[in-house]
Order: structure tokens, then C-alpha cells, then sequence
């Protein structure tokens, strides 16, 4: 007997100091200090020089992208190494022990704005992204029209959201300004103010200015950060305003009596504003708020005055009721809309894990990116990992009561409820979204929920990443690996937001359904054709790229359907045109077709050429399909240039 | 008790009424813009942020805050012009004047915004580092206008645009033909037009340059039942069918 126990223990042994290792990884210790040993003020060398890097390599970008425009195989080496300029020596620095607060602040703005620069390049006189065509379409119609809730074709429930396009109209007509330029103006303006609400948000809940920044930096390697949220489109705005009613009522915590009803006062206008901006941020908000309320009335550390414990209650009222109530006014379809994205995104999900019916879409396979990429992506992706295994505990450990410090026992003071800020416990826990957001990426159907939910995930990501490199990676005595590994990986973290951001970042020569790479010359002055020939406000159909550029600057009434539940591919699908279409066609509103022969000389890089959802992706389409109208008694050929064809469809409605 | 500081806020109705007139009377993109972006994103919610007295412990907060409440009332003031008919450049003047105003004339209270400098602190500028930061925004900006170079300068596809206009109805008996050139040099063109399916127009030898665009005004002569009129390009030197369009002359 004492010798089978004897080996026992020296086989558990091993086991043991291994278990011990990695809970001495991802342990709840509290090593490092956040805080600051240099006070103010910034060092205005570091600034300017970094202001030089940044717009050398802003300069080496665009000649990337110019060098992508001719076909010149040297625009990956210009754009990368630009990219690399402007990002890594800001994230050193920003990373950096013993930088001013406000010096870390500018740099984070700085680096902001230079991502936001880097998308802007891509296009730098005109929208090139899908959903700025859809916002830019209502801006023009709110512009021209000056009456709210015009319908829009291409986004109807844009119409119940309205915010973006009245603080830019409100520009617009102020100035004289094209929409173009106030919303580039706009833009810059919320970049800007998103990364100082996320700051002041992340400083006034973990209480330190670096612990604050390095949060931000990881914020930045969210895969919507650089092109996402940076355009014109109505959760740009919306997150701005998410950001900043979070950091308002941080920052309203401790406040008392009348401040305190003042700061209610903003929370309740900025939460207003939301209601009317974007439906999923407006949702987002409301289950944080309501969460942050449960969280404190569950808490049994009872040092929240009862007026706090109020406040925090209403907050949380106002915003679930104000976005209910806006849904219920303006009759938008929030669930028509949302719903069978995510319906379609979990049943791939699970279909995939469970190995059960996948849709057929999936068997499509992503769009790829060059190998260099994906390796930056997976590597970020592994670093985000390795941040939350060792920031996740600490990051609770640091909101537990301070009598609870030894060992495990602030989990254990957690778990039984007792902890200090109910904001860090939420947000640690919402930093487990990550791995679902990835798991859905991975997935074609999916993609889109995961790509949405990396914008509100990242909030807490950042916080537990942070967390991670003060209080395990760099420690008490960072100076060595332990100093430069961490900021080098936090770099890595924001190029990997970059990578991620977009297929094809460097601009390139046209590519076939591929939006922004399908937006070139040609396409715009076709679409600026037919508002100068057959003037705006003709109702036209078309594959999607050309849609978007019809509604854009040809400001056309641009349908997805001939008719109720016949989406156009139908009509531009097979070599004839089967007597089906030829009724709906007939019994449509439309005007014109657009045709472009484009289409037929490659497959579509996003694996559709009208919707997502069309039934024949990965059929190539054939000249011969786009070709049948010419053949169509009652149709016309109004306008040819080789490539697209614009044909009158009226005659089949008796119209010439 | 001393009283409250409100030139802010006097400030803020004269840039308001500022803004007011420069709208009403001056076409300066330039002078509008100075005016009314600072209006729309940074005053306005100043204001507010004073009217309902909220406090912010720094200058980075304070911004963030106004920024924030600036947005708050542009929708809301859109709302508000959308019940009253007037999204108009005035109104929305007008709209910023009226809140301006309202908070000037707001009784006293608790206005006290707290404003510790915690931007860039005292900040000991060197002339290499003014330099360097200017340098910087001319680096930025020439890149930008480079990339707006680039991207005028981009021509991936040679074309010529064709098409043909049925008779509008202010105009009937008149279809339209029009050709223009986005080639890389000067084209020769001819141009038969057939009205179901019998020769009607030719036009010979058409050079258009690239840029240029060639329209002409058919008179056709209408029916009691709808014709057809087609029209095809030709190109000579490669003696091929070019493009060709088409469109319903209807009858009477």
C-alpha cells in the first residue's frame, strides 16, 4: 500500500507544479503598478516627432495606394511600410512606462486619426464603402427634400434612424459644404471624441491614465475600428455617443445632489439622441445600463448610497424604454431587420460545431486575403488571447474588496458578491465575448454578427488586456523583455485592426462585386449620366456596386426587388427571360435596368453579385444572361459604353 | 455671492447671430465653414453642458462632453425643424441662435464648469518642434492632395458612352442621340439610325475628341402605332459595329 502511494505521488507531483504554473499565469495577483511617475506636463519633443512619423508615413500610403491605382507591384511594401510608420513607434509610445497622461492621450488621438486618414485615402474625394452609399443617399434626400423619413430602398429602416444624416445636413446647410466634406469633417470629429470617451471611460473606472491608454490601444485592434466604425454610416455615430453616455455616468458615480441630477440630465440627452441613431447601439447601451443596475442591486458590499443605487436605476429605464419607445413611434421592423441575420449566423455556427445542416452559402468559402495578412490577424488574435488568459482574473481581482487580496481570494470575495465597481465585473465578463466573436468570423453566415459584436466586445477586451500587461506581463520592475515585449505586442495588436479591417486595404484596379474595389471612373460617370440625361428620381435596378452608385451620384430610386418578394437577381439570372419575370417586370414601377458586362469576367470576390442571400452564388453570371433584354419586345437599349448597358424597361408597362 | 461668469455664453450668442448672418448674406464657403462647424459640433453643446450645469474635471472632458452634447441638440433640433417645416439653412440658423439664446437667458444657478488644465499643460514649445508639427501637416496634407491626384489621374477603362432618348413628352417628335468620348485620343465615328428596322439618319465620319460629347435632336415623324428607332455606331477604322441603342417612338 505505501509503496503505490508513494508512486501516486510522484506522478501527481508533475501534474501539480504544472496546475500550479498556470495558475500562477492566469492568477488573480495584482503585480504592477498603474500608476503614473511622471506628472505633467507632455514631452512636447516626443509629440513632434511623432506628428512627423505618423505623416511620413500617412505620405508613404497614399503612394501606395497610387501605386496600387497604376498596378505597380511595389504598393504592398509602400502601404505596409507606411502602415507599420504610423502605427508602431504611437503604440510604443503610448505603451510606454512614465508618459504624461495627456501626452498619452494626444498620441492615441493622433494615432486615431491617422487610421482614420489611412481609410480615407482609399477614396479621397468620394464614398467608397457599401453602407456610406445607403447613409449618403438619405443625406442627399434629407438635403434636398428637408423633411425627415424619406424612404430608402436600399436601407429601409435607415429611415427611423435619422441622426447621422441631420447632424450632417445641419453642416452642410450651414456651410455650403458637399456631403462629401461635412462628413469627412464630421468623421474626424468623432474619431477624435471616441477615443477620448473611451480614455476618460477606462481612466475614471480603473483609476489610471496608463492602464486607460494601453485600453484604448487594444480597443484599436478591434476589427471595426479602422474602416467599420470609421464610416459614413450611422453606427459610427451612434457608437460616439454609446462611448461617451459610458463615460458620463462613470464619471457620475461619486457625484451627489444637484451634479449628479446634472450628469442624469446629459446621460438622459446623449441617450435620447441614441434612440433615434442606431438600433443595435441603442440595444447594446440598454443592456449595459440594465446589467450595471442588476449588478448593484445584487452586490452585497452596500457602500452605494441609496441616491446612487436610484440613479443608476433610472439610467438604466431610460435607456431600455427610450429606444422601445422610438421603435414603437416610428414603426421600424428592429427584429425584421436583425433577426434573420443572427437566426442564419447561429444555425451555421451550430451547424458547423454539431456537424449538422449548414446552409449552402457556406460551402462557398470566405473571400481570402494575402498570406501576410491573415498571419498579422492570427498572430494579434493570439496576443488578444494570451492578454485575456492572464488579464482576466486580475481584472476582477482589481474590483474586489481591498481585505480580500491574498491568493484566490478576491475571486472567491467576487463570486460570493462582493466587489467594488460593478463596471469592471460587467465588462471582464463581456471580454468573454471575444472567442464568440472570433467563432463567429469564422463562419461566412455568421460573419456579420461577429464582426458586430468585436465593436462592443473590445470594450471589455481592452480593459482585461490592459490589465493583463500592467499586472503579470511588465509587473513591478518592467524593464527589458518585460517593457519592450508587451508595447510590441500592443503594436501588433492594432496592425492586426488593420488587417482585419478590410480585404483589400491598398487600392487597386477595378475587381468584380467586390464593393469598394469595384467603385472606379467608369461606373460613377454612368451613374452621373443618368442624372444628367434621364434626370433623378428614375426607378432602377441593377447588381449591387451599380445600385449603390445610381442611388449615390446619379440619385436614382434604386430598388433590390422588381416587385414584392422578387429580388432583382432573378430578373438578370438565366439566358431567357422566363415568363415569371417577364410578368413581374411588367407589372413593376421600374424604369430602367442596368447591365454590366464587367460581371461576367470573373467570379464575385464577396461571392454574390446582387444580395447575400441570392440563390444562385457560385454560379458565374454569362454575358448571354445580361445580354437576354436585348431580345425582350417592349424593351429598349437607352444607353451602351461597351461595358454597362442602361435598358428602358417602360414599354413593357405600355410607356415609352 | 459673486455672480456667475456667463461670457461663454454671450460669446456663444454672438457666434450665433454671427453665424446667422454670415449664412443669410455671404455665398463664403470659407467664412461659413469657420463659423458654422464649431456651431453645430462644440458650441451648442457647450451651452448645454452651462445650462444644466454639468461639471467636468478636465479640459479633455470637457470637450468630449460638448462634443457629445452638441450632437444631442442638432438631432434634436432637427427634429424640431422637421415639425415646423424649416430643415433650411436659415432655420437651422436660426435653431443654434434660439438655444444660444435660451441659455444666456437662462436664470443663474449652479453654472460652475470646472476647467483644470489637463490638455497639454504648460507646455515649453521649442522653434524645431513647431517646425517638426508644421512640417507634419504639410507632409499630411500634400499626401492627401497626392492621393486625390492619383486617383483623377486613374483611368482603368477606355470608353465611349452611347445613347438615344425617346421623345419627351414637352418635346415629341424629337429623339435625342448622344455620343462622348472617354478614349485615350480622338476617335472616328459613323452613325446609321433606322426607325423599324428602315434607314432614316446617317451621320459620316464624327470625330470626337476625348472629354467631348455630340448630341443631336432627331425630328421623327409619329404614327398612329409606336416605332422603333435604333441607332448603331460604327467604328471605320476597324470596320466593326461599335455600340448600339434603342428606343419606343410612341404613337399618337
Amino acid at each position: 500500500m505505501t509503496r503505490v502511494h508513494s508512486n501516486a505521488d510522484i506522478a501527481v507531483i508533475p501534474v501539480r507544479s504544472w496546475l500550479q504554473s498556470c495558475l500562477a499565469v492566469i492568477g488573480p495577483d495584482l503585480r504592477g503598478s498603474s500608476a503614473d511617475a511622471t506628472p505633467e506636463p507632455a514631452n512636447p519633443g516626443w509629440i513632434a516627432t511623432l506628428c512627423l512619423v505618423v505623416a511620413m508615413g500617412l505620405l508613404l500610403i497614399v503612394a501606395g495606394h497610387g501605386a496600387g491605382r497604376r498596378g505597380d507591384a511595389v504598393a504592398p511594401l509602400l502601404f505596409w511600410s507606411g502602415v507599420v510608420l504610423a502605427v508602431v513607434p504611437t503604440s510604443l509610445r503610448i505603451a510606454w512606462p512614465n508618459v504624461a497622461r495627456s501626452e498619452r492621450l494626444f498620441v492615441l488621438i493622433l494615432l486615431a486619426e491617422a487610421l482614420l486618414y489611412l481609410k480615407t485615402v482609399y477614396s479621397p474625394t468620394g464614398f467608397a464603402h457599401h453602407d456610406e452609399f445607403l447613409h449618403w443617399a438619405s443625406a442627399e434626400d434629407l438635403a434636398t427634400g428637408h423633411r425627415l423619413f424619406l424612404s430608402n430602398p436600399l436601407l429601409p429602416i435607415a429611415s427611423a434612424y435619422p441622426a447621422l444624416e441631420i447632424v450632417t445636413t445641419a453642416i452642410v446647410k450651414l456651410t455650403g459644404l458637399s456631403i462629401f466634406a461635412a462628413a469627412s469633417i464630421l468623421l474626424a470629429v468623432l474619431k477624435g471624441t471616441l477615443m477620448a470617451a473611451l480614455f476618460l471611460f477606462y481612466e475614471r473606472i480603473t483609476g489610471s491614465a496608463r492602464i486607460a491608454a494601453l485600453a484604448c490601444l487594444t480597443y484599436m485592434g478591434c476589427s471595426t475600428f479602422v474602416v467599420f466604425e470609421s464610416g459614413f454610416s450611422y453606427e459610427s455615430l451612434g457608437f460616439v455617443l454609446c462611448m461617451l453616455i459610458l463615460a458620463v455616468e462613470a464619471a457620475s458615480k461619486d457625484l451627489v445632489g444637484r451634479e449628479k441630477s446634472a450628469a442624469l440630465g446629459l446621460i438622459a440627452l446623449l441617450l435620447a439622441s441614441l434612440a433615434v441613431t442606431h438600433h443595435l447601439t441603442a440595444a447594446f447601451v440598454a443592456i449595459y445600463l440594465g446589467m450595471l443596475a442588476a449588478l448593484e442591486a445584487l452586490r452585497r458590499d452596500v457602500s452605494l448610497r441609496l441616491e446612487a443605487r436610484i440613479a443608476m436605476g433610472l439610467t438604466a429605464v431610460l435607456a431600455i424604454t427610450l429606444p422601445l419607445l422610438w421603435v414603437m413611434a416610428s414603426g421600424s421592423s428592429f427584429t425584421g431587420y436583425v433577426g434573420p441575420v443572427i437566426e442564419t449566423g447561429f444555425k451555421t455556427l451550430m451547424g458547423k460545431i454539431f456537424g449538422t445542416g449548414i446552409p449552402p452559402s457556406e460551402h462557398l468559402g470566405a473571400p481570402s486575403q494575402p498570406l501576410g495578412m491573415r498571419l498579422t490577424t492570427l498572430l494579434a488574435i493570439l496576443l488578444l488571447s494570451l492578454g485575456l488568459a492572464t488579464g482576466f482574473f486580475r481584472s476582477l481581482a482589481m474590483t474586489a474588496p481591498p481585505y480580500l487580496h491574498a491568493g484566490w481570494l478576491p475571486i472567491h470575495g467576487i463570486l460570493k458578491r462582493r466587489w467594488r465597481d460593478s463596471r469592471v465585473v460587467l465588462l471582464t465578463v463581456l471580454a468573454c465575448g471575444f472567442p464568440i466573436s472570433i467563432a463567429f468570423r469564422l463562419t461566412v453566415n455568421g460573419w456579420q454578427i461577429g464582426n458586430r459584436m468585436g465593436t462592443f466586445v473590445f470594450i471589455g477586451v481592452g480593459l482585461v488586456v490592459a490589465v493583463g500587461i500592467i499586472h503579470f506581463w511588465q509587473g513591478r520592475a518592467s524593464r527589458g523583455w518585460r517593457l519592450i515585449g508587451p508595447c510590441a505586442a500592443l503594436a501588433v495588436i492594432v496592425l492586426g485592426g488593420v488587417t482585419a479591417a478590410s480585404l483589400e486595404p491598398i487600392r487597386g484596379p477595378y475587381k468584380v462585386a467586390s464593393d469598394s474595389q469595384s467603385i472606379e471612373h467608369m461606373g460613377i460617370e454612368t451613374a452621373r449620366w443618368t442624372k444628367e440625361w434621364l434626370g433623378p428620381g428614375n426607378r432602377f435596378t441593377g447588381d449591387r456596386v451599380n445600385r449603390l452608385l445610381l442611388a449615390g451620384y446619379g440619385r436614382q430610386d434604386v430598388r433590390t426587388k422588381i416587385s414584392e418578394g422578387i429580388f432583382a437577381a432573378r430578373a438578370f439570372r438565366h439566358d431567357k427571360l422566363g415568363s415569371d419575370e417577364l410578368y413581374a417586370l411588367a407589372r413593376s414601377d421600374l424604369d430602367y435596368l442596368v447591365v454590366d458586362l464587367r460581371l461576367t469576367t470573373a467570379p464575385p470576390v464577396l461571392g454574390f453579385y446582387f444580395e447575400p442571400w441570392e440563390s444562385e452564388q457560385g454560379t458565374r453570371l454569362t454575358a448571354a444572361e445580361l445580354l437576354k433584354f436585348n431580345d425582350v419586345k417592349g424593351v429598349t437599349r437607352t444607353y451602351d459604353n461597351g461595358y454597362l448597358i442602361i435598358y428602358n424597361v417602360r414599354g413593357l408597362h405600355g410607356a415609352p | 455671492m459673486a455672480r456667475p461668469d456667463k461670457r461663454d455664453l454671450l460669446g456663444a450668442c454672438i457666434w450665433a447671430g454671427a453665424t446667422l448672418a454670415a449664412v443669410a448674406v455671404s455665398d463664403s464657403m470659407l467664412l461659413r465653414t469657420i463659423l458654422g462647424v464649431p456651431m453645430v459640433l462644440l458650441i451648442s453643446g457647450h451651452i448645454v453642458l452651462r445650462a444644466i450645469g454639468v461639471r467636468t474635471t478636465s479640459l479633455s472632458e470637457h470637450l468630449a462632453y460638448s462634443i457629445g452634447a452638441s450632437l444631442a441638440v442638432t438631432v434634436a433640433g432637427g427634429f424640431v425643424l422637421n415639425a415646423i417645416g424649416s430643415l433650411t439653412s436659415l432655420g437651422w440658423a436660426f435653431w443654434y441662435l434660439a438655444v444660444a439664446t435660451a441659455a444666456m437667458l437662462r436664470p443663474a444657478g449652479n453654472d460652475a464648469v470646472a476647467s483644470k488644465p489637463a490638455w497639454l499643460g504648460p507646455l515649453q514649445i521649442r522653434p524645431w518642434q513647431g517646425a517638426a508639427v508644421a512640417l507634419a501637416m504639410l507632409v499630411a496634407t500634400g499626401a492627401y492632395a497626392l492621393a486625390i491626384h492619383d486617383q483623377a489621374a486613374e483611368r482603368q477603362f477606355k470608353y465611349t458612352e452611347f445613347w438615344m432618348l425617346p421623345p419627351a413628352s414637352s418635346d415629341p417628335g424629337q429623339l435625342v442621340i448622344g455620343v462622348r468620348s472617354a478614349e485615350t485620343q480622338a476617335q472616328q465615328y459613323d452613325l446609321d439610325i433606322t426607325l423599324d428596322g428602315k434607314p432614316f439618319a446617317v451621320f459620316r465620319s464624327l470625330t470626337i475628341a476625348p472629354g467631348d460629347t455630340w448630341v443631336r435632336k432627331i425630328p421623327v415623324p409619329i404614327l398612329t402605332t409606336k416605332q422603333l428607332a435604333e441607332a448603331r455606331l460604327y467604328r471605320p477604322a476597324d470596320n466593326k459595329l461599335y455600340r448600339r441603342v434603342s428606343a419606343l417612338v410612341p404613337g399618337t
